[in-house]
């Protein structure tokens, strides 16, 4: 236990700084994926192009009408151009009519 | 995960949905990957695809100017740092009294905000500046400096958002001007150790200010594998400088001479060279060259397409190197320019770092120079023996003088590219700046 007289008496401020972001709303969710072009987003690292083979062959297995675009019509989404390439994101999926997006990898 | 749970809390995403691949695909078989994949990670993907996640609710914060606790010394470092608010030394209590004696050397409105801090996207306010400089350690005439690094941290070209990435670099801060003096740095004999106020006290708080405003917490937003403590300030020897004719740091940094500056650049980690040996630049620089090449590993990929040639190693001589080589009427840039010229690697060596060790899997020199991602230089021919550069150009390179005058060591920082790259700012005193700083001695 802190004890006044020896110890002082402090009040003291928060030292973080308000959030300047708000919570947003999720876009909608598909019913389904069948018939759907699903986009893939890829920072170009740890086997992402390995990894989104093997999730193509498993959602199709389950949805067989599911369309994928590939990571190759967007550009790493991670590195000296990475700004770039977010901000055209937008633009490119209502031209390749995207439905959903998968965005991977970790880093 | 917890990274990418914290992080999306920042961007106003909360409830994003994640998928998890098990492990670390960078030490899976090709079986495992498949196996994980196919019976884990795609089952997650479709319902995340699929069904809607439960809303979140945003947890109330404090207010900026609010009281978070009452007591005695011991108790407030106990509420900091059970709260996370702390680096696990004793803070000074930022208290009224304390945070606007900080606020005097501002001449800014306290609630003037420089920019918005990723990830968590907090408001860097004057006001959270003289906070953490008070919580830190520094002294209220420090301010300046403290102003001047946020506003450095806030310019994307710095990148402040990758610094929880794993690798876990640190940012090191180069100060220039008078100040240097007229606040008592370090810039000789043990530069980059703790021991003056300043330098430690300022170091400190970059590394507060990134903790309780940008957001990086270890095990949340924080990935750094290792990690390392914060940096203590480098303050460079513009005496040795003057004496040689070359430039300040600031000088390369686009300021004038005299200006009084901060840099800002986060390393990955580097080292000590001991005994420079030689009384020419043809005797010093080959072992120079050579060891900035061999700081540099997997930090190439800042070299290549990925990194966009944004590579900017960092090396701080000790003034009698510098002073020796300019001896011979070296200048800064021509010791740029041999180190461009000589550390350098063969092409196959470079492409089996980043192809076969790393993360670079669909990669290679030769389809980078081809499509005009980067400088010829690195394939001028098909030999896999080729000596290739480690930077686009000589400029890339960086050097300062500190530390020890009278010994021959260096030190190499190896960069961390675009997650960190090279910054300036110009300190600006407050206007009465000399009046203040005679009230505060």
């Amino acid at each position: 236990m802190s004890n006044v007289s020896d110890d002082g008496y402090y009040e003291v401020f928060w030292p973080r700084a308000p959030r300047q972001m708000r919570t947003k709303q999720l876009a909608p969710r598909l019913a389904s994926l069948e018939g759907r072009a699903v986009a893939q987003l890829w920072d170009f690292l740890f086997r992402g192009d390995q990894v989104f083979e093997l999730l193509e062959e498993g959602l199709k297995a389950r949805f067989p009408g599911v369309r994928f675009v590939s990571w190759r019509e967007f550009g790493s989404t991670h590195g000296g151009e990475e700004r770039a390439v977010l901000a055209a994101l937008p633009k490119r999926f209502k031209e390749l009519g995207v439905d959903a997006v998968i965005s991977g990898m970790a880093c | 995960m917890r990274q990418a749970a914290t992080t999306s809390v920042g961007l106003g995403m909360p409830n994003i949905p994640l998928a998890l691949v098990p492990g670390h695909v960078g030490t899976q078989s090709k079986e495992e990957l498949r196996r994980n994949i196919l019976e884990v990670t795609t089952r997650r993907v479709i319902e995340n695809l699929t069904v809607a996640p439960a809303a979140d609710v945003e947890q109330p914060e404090p207010g900026a100017r609010d009281i978070i606790c009452k007591g005695g010394f011991k108790a407030v470092n106990r509420f900091f740092y059970e709260n996370e608010l702390s680096d696990g030394l004793p803070i000074v209590p930022p208290t009224r009294e304390e945070v606007e004696s900080f606020l005097r050397f501002a001449d800014r409105d306290p609630d003037e905000v420089l920019g918005v801090i990723l990830p968590d996207s907090r408001a860097a306010t004057i006001w959270s500046i003289a906070v953490n400089g008070a919580m830190a350690g520094c002294r209220p005439e420090y301010m300046p400096i403290l102003v001047a690094l946020i506003e450095a941290m806030c310019d994307p070209e710095y990148g402040v958002e990758h610094s929880g990435n794993t690798p876990g670099a640190d940012t090191l801060i180069i100060l220039n001007g008078p100040i240097i003096k007229q606040l008592g740095f370090n810039y000789s004999q043990g530069a980059l150790r703790d021991g003056f106020m300043p330098n430690t006290s300022i170091g400190r708080f970059w590394r507060l200010y990134l903790r309780n405003v940008a957001g990086f917490l270890p095990y949340k937003n924080d990935k750094a594998t290792f990690g390392n403590t914060w940096r203590v300030v480098l303050a460079e020897n513009e005496d040795a400088l003057k004496k040689i004719g070359w430039e300040p740091n600031s000088v390369e940094m686009g300021f004038a001479a005299g200006d009084n500056t901060v840099t800002i650049a986060r390393y990955t980690g580097g080292g000590s060279l001991s005994s420079v040996s030689g009384s020419t630049p043809g005797e010093m620089l080959p072992y120079l060259a050579d060891t900035v090449q061999k700081y540099h590993m997997w930090q190439l990929t800042f070299t290549v397409s990925h990194g966009n040639g944004s590579l900017r190693p960092l090396i701080v001589v000790s003034p009698i190197i510098a002073e020796t080589i300019a001896k011979a009427g070296w200048s800064k840039s021509d010791v740029k320019r041999f180190l461009f010229e000589h550390a350098r690697l063969p092409a196959w060596q470079f492409e089996r770092q980043l192809r076969d060790w790393n993360i670079r899997g669909v990669w290679n020199l030769e389809e980078d120079v081809r499509m005009g991602r980067i400088p010829k230089a690195f394939h001028e021919s098909d030999d896999p023996n080729r000596m290739v550069p480690i930077v686009w150009e000589p400029e890339d390179f960086m050097i300062a003088v500190s530390g020890d005058p009278l010994r021959n060591n260096a030190y190499v920082f190896a960069h961390n590219g675009f997650l960190g790259y090279p910054v300036g700012r110009k300190i600006q005193l407050p206007r009465d700046w000399e009046r203040l700083l005679g009230s505060q001695s």
